[in-house]
């Protein structure tokens, strides 16, 4: 393979693992939030803010890990006929069906900006009394979304180097 | 069997797709009516396909989903899908400022709000506003009683962001929540209540199944819900169809102006699941005294929504000086 | 084209693009995505995200990464070795009394966390290895641990009764209780096949010979009990405190997660190898499941804009000219067929839409049907060729278990939830009794 397509691979590759490693401890974060919330009940008024906090710490948790986890191969498959294949039967098929998941992104990616370049041309608030600014969390969700794109094309470089019995 | 159109008939058919605020138990009074009635006489040339809150876009981005021509029209007031005008304050229940739902068209027609909404949406790239109609007054129906103002204090509550933000000077802790999830979320402890409807409403879609007591004063006499369309799509309908969607919107604001008025009364009177409790009416003014700060702060935000405020104040004195039955106080 | 042929064309082209092995969450999106697009044009380009937007909307779901995080803190930090021992010594003396014990463990396990992870990850870990080398029949012990574990998702608390409750807007504390009993039941009953079976073939499950029974004194046998407590502390902590109402649904995930992660300290096995395995596994899973859920909400929402439930409406009611209980039956047929080929939690978040209306237009208690829902769910995991179970079990299984071992292990279990489910159907009170009686409904 081209050495660009090399370098692409692995930088794209050390980039959602060091993104998604960051992902990963959120949770303690919404961990965090949550128990406050419920300790913040029992002792004084409860928050407007927990909630909603704890469901942006969800969508970064799962969309800035997304890359990661597909990196870690953690994504199910329906492998009834998948496992029978051989290695490199496996890259091919997957080289082409791939791009079905590419254009699904490519989608989300779209929304997402389009999303995104809304909630800041109009100053989008929160549909909520707490009322924070839409933009930050949908420049992180389409941050997210194009993480995962970046790895989906990194994944099809290796499926197709695979094909022709290289390693990348 | 009768969703098999075939595509050879639907090409010349206009078909939208609208959707309501309301799930599906309120939307069956609320608007479905009024849709069936315009597919009927639409005879074919036009079909209104109506879809409930949440089913199509998630709420939070049914403005922008009409503006993108997702889907073709919105029922919902300004406040609930966050429209990007400086008015959309007024949307939901702004505080004190209907007594009673014929406020609403008398403010939109006589006042001239009308003018002051068209003037602002048409800022607005792409979604034109159509109409404006009285819906429910704003009550509490909560799980534990509110016999005074101290028992506000710490209440997580549904409803809309302004009142929200308002209420919230009394200690209530606004929750939002998707609006198919509010009955659930009372049951599971998510929420002490709901300030989002009136009584009808709340025995109408379940939430009188899950709360115990209904505050009888009010915050307001009646939201003005609206009606709005992607201009696009709007343009393109010949004036007969248009004429036709107009007597639809008026249609559904004039079933609410009677629902309500009557349902309202009815169920205090004869509904057995929620008991009924009042706050006295001199600590009740203290909210009121409140509310008048609340709409000084709102017109400073901007000259429109100043404008709107003057529009209130006047409407507000107009109705004293008339006195009753407009206005007994 | 019509709108019923779009529909049949939209699932038919996911099974196919499912069939190549692409991962889920991509085959659900593209079909989903590309018949917004195709349909409603440039207005269509954005269902994808919408989506995104109602999932973050959708605040029951911040239970799902917490579950996870609790299910593998409390199989990774092996808190539940010392249970699996009291269990062992306690049932090991009877034929087949350790697979007894170990769905006693599952129980247990099920009690602790809303998934079938967990339990599969301890069933795995410390059961097999342990009932092999005791001469246990490696089909039957495959089985249990997979049944086992599959009651994960009916014990409260569960993922599924959540993600159901959401979509039935139902609430979640009734169909938790409803799901307690029939759980029970069904474990009483596996056990009861265990029983039979080991009594008709001994050699399926030999019990703990003279001198190992001798080794174990009644001191130790008493003092390992105490394995006990942890658990009842941690059950306690998140589904008794939900209960009782003190923290609300998603408060409880966040206080349960924080209990076992106080255990896991308590017993000094949190060391920070622990930790990065938890902390991995629980984003893995958790994304996995969240892309799923994002591509089939997106799935869902076309499939609505198409009219799908008034379709499928008018073929049982109206073709088909069906009586409630025949639909019912014919719905968790179905269920049980398309949850073999097609992945778990996307059939939930697609099918469980379309059904819930006509349950309740049927007039029947969406609570009850929750809990039908759920075994249905369980035979989906466990049914091959696709099944969350039956991939766990794949991937922890030791090498002399092979994949036809596991797939022939599932049968008799199957039979028997089948058998659950058909009891639960008949008794409604099997599953409504709890929840009628503690909140008198
Ligand atoms: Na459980
Ligand atoms: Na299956």
């Amino acid at each position: 393979m081209p050495k660009a397509i090399r370098l692409y691979v692995a930088y794209v590759e050390k980039m959602n693992r060091f993104i998604g490693r960051f992902a990963m401890y959120l949770i303690f974060a919404m961990l965090g939030v949550l128990l406050y919330s419920s300790f913040s009940k029992a002792v004084f008024l409860p928050s407007l803010w927990t909630l909603e906090t704890a469901q942006f710490l969800m969508v970064a948790y799962y969309l800035l890990g997304g890359g990661y986890s597909m990196q870690l191969g953690d994504h199910v498959r329906m492998d009834l006929l998948y496992t029978t294949w051989k290695p490199r039967t496996r890259s091919l098929v997957d080289s082409i069906t791939v791009l079905f998941l590419i254009f699904y992104l490519c989608l989300l990616l779209y929304g997402g900006y389009s999303s995104t370049a809304y909630a800041i041309e109009y100053g989008e608030k929160s549909y909520s009394a707490w009322a924070p600014y839409m933009w930050p969390v949908k420049v992180v969700m389409t941050f997210g979304v194009l993480l995962m794109l970046l790895q989906a094309l990194a994944t099809l470089f290796k499926d197709i180097a695979a094909v022709r019995g290289e390693e990348i | 069997a009768t969703l098999a159109a075939p595509a050879v008939k639907a090409q010349s058919k206009i078909k939208w797709r609208l959707q309501t605020y309301a799930g599906p138990a309120l939307a069956e009074h609320v608007i479905k009516p009024s849709i069936d009635a315009f597919n009927k006489v639409a005879n074919g040339e036009m079909e209104i396909e109506l879809y409930f809150a949440d089913q199509l876009v998630p709420t939070g981005e049914l403005f922008r989903a009409m503006q993108r021509g997702t889907i073709d029209a919105v029922q919902s007031d300004d406040d609930s899908i966050a429209a990007p005008v400086d008015i959309s304050v007024f949307g939901g229940y702004f505080p004190f400022a209907t007594r009673y739902s014929l406020d609403v068209p008398v403010l939109f027609n006589q006042y001239g709000l009308k003018e002051i909404w068209e003037e602002a949406y048409g800022e607005v790239e792409g979604v034109t506003w159509l109409s404006a109609g009285a819906w429910d007054p704003c009550h509490f129906a909560t799980v534990d009683p509110i016999n005074k103002l101290d028992d506000l204090k710490g209440k997580r509550v549904f409803t809309f962001p302004t009142a929200g933000k308002f209420l919230s000077r009394f200690g209530v802790v606004p929750v939002t929540l998707p609006w198919e999830d509010i009955e659930v979320a009372v049951q599971t402890g998510e929420l002490d209540g709901i300030a989002w409807s009136g009584i009808t409403e709340d025995y109408t879609v379940g939430w009188a199944d899950v709360t115990n007591y209904f505050l009888t004063n009010n915050i307001s006499g009646a939201w003005c819900g609206s009606y709005f369309a992607n201009s696009e799509r709007w343009e393109e309908l010949p004036e007969h169809l248009k004429e036709l969607f107009k007597l639809c919107m008026d249609s559904s604001h004039y079933y609410r102006q009677h629902w309500y008025w009557g349902g309202e009364a009815k169920l205090r009177v004869d509904g057995t699941k929620m008991q009924l409790t009042t706050i006295a009416d001199e600590e009740w003014a203290k909210v009121e005294a409140e509310a008048e700060k609340f709409w000084d702060e709102i017109a400073a935000q901007t000259p429109r929504t100043k404008k709107v405020i003057d529009i209130f104040k006047k409407y507000a004195a107009d109705m004293k000086k008339a006195g009753k039955p407009y206005r007994y106080s | 084209m019509s709108y019923e042929l779009i529909a049949l064309l939209m699932f038919s082209s996911m099974m196919l693009l499912l069939l190549t092995g692409q991962r889920v969450f991509g085959a659900i999106g593209f079909v989903a995505s590309a018949a917004a697009l195709l349909m409603w044009g440039d207005g269509g380009s954005e269902m994808a995200f919408s989506a995104a937007m109602k999932l973050m909307k959708w605040y029951p779901l911040l239970t799902l990464p917490l579950f996870v995080y609790m299910g593998y803190m409390l199989s990774e930090s092996k808190i539940a070795d010392d249970l699996y021992r009291m269990f062992h010594v306690w049932m090991g003396p009877l034929n087949g009394g350790l697979a007894i014990g170990t769905i006693l463990l599952m129980v247990a396990v099920s009690a602790m966390n809303g998934l079938s992870v967990a339990g599969m990850a301890i069933g795995a870990s410390i059961a097999l290895p342990e009932l092999l080398r005791r001469g246990y029949d490696k089909i039957m012990v495959t089985g249990v641990i997979q049944a086992g574990s599959s009651l994960g998702i009916l014990v409260p608390p569960s993922v599924v009764l959540v993600l159901y409750g959401m979509i039935a807007r139902q609430p979640v504390s009734q169909l938790w209780l409803a799901g307690a009993v029939p759980g029970l039941m069904m474990a009483g009953m596996f056990i009861a096949y265990i029983v039979i079976r080991c009594w008709m073939q001994p050699s399926l499950g030999p019990s703990l010979s003279k001198e190992e029974r001798a080794e174990i004194t009644w001191e130790e046998k008493i003092s390992l009990l105490k394995a006990g407590i942890l658990p009842l502390f941690i059950f306690f902590s998140m589904t008794g405190l939900f209960l009782m109402g003190v923290t609300s649904l998603v408060e409880s995930s966040a206080v349960g997660a924080a209990a076992a992660t106080v255990a896991a300290l308590v017993k000094r096995r949190l060391t920070s190898a622990v930790m990065e395995e938890v902390l991995r596994k629980t984003l893995g899973i958790s994304c996995m499941f969240m892309w799923i859920i994002l591509a089939a909400l997106c799935f869902g929402a076309v499939f609505d804009g198409l009219g799908a439930v008034r379709a499928i409406e008018d073929f049982f009611v109206g073709r088909l000219g069906l009586g409630p209980w025949e639909i019912l039956i014919l719905m968790q047929l179905s269920f049980i067929l398309m949850g073999m080929f097609l992945d778990d939690t996307a059939m939930l978040v697609i099918v469980a839409p379309l059904y819930v209306p006509l349950v309740k237009m049927l007039g029947f208690d969406l609570v009850w049907y929750g809990v039908l829902y759920t075994i249905t769910c369980q035979i989906a995991y466990m049914t091959p060729p696709f099944g969350y179970n039956l991939f766990l079990m794949r991937a922890m299984a030791p090498p002399e278990v092979t994949l036809s071992d596991i797939y022939r292990s599932i049968g008799p279990f199957v039979l028997v939830m089948t058998l659950a489910l058909i009891l639960v159907m008949i008794f409604p009170e099997i599953a409504m009794w709890l929840p009628n009686t503690f909140y008198g409904r």
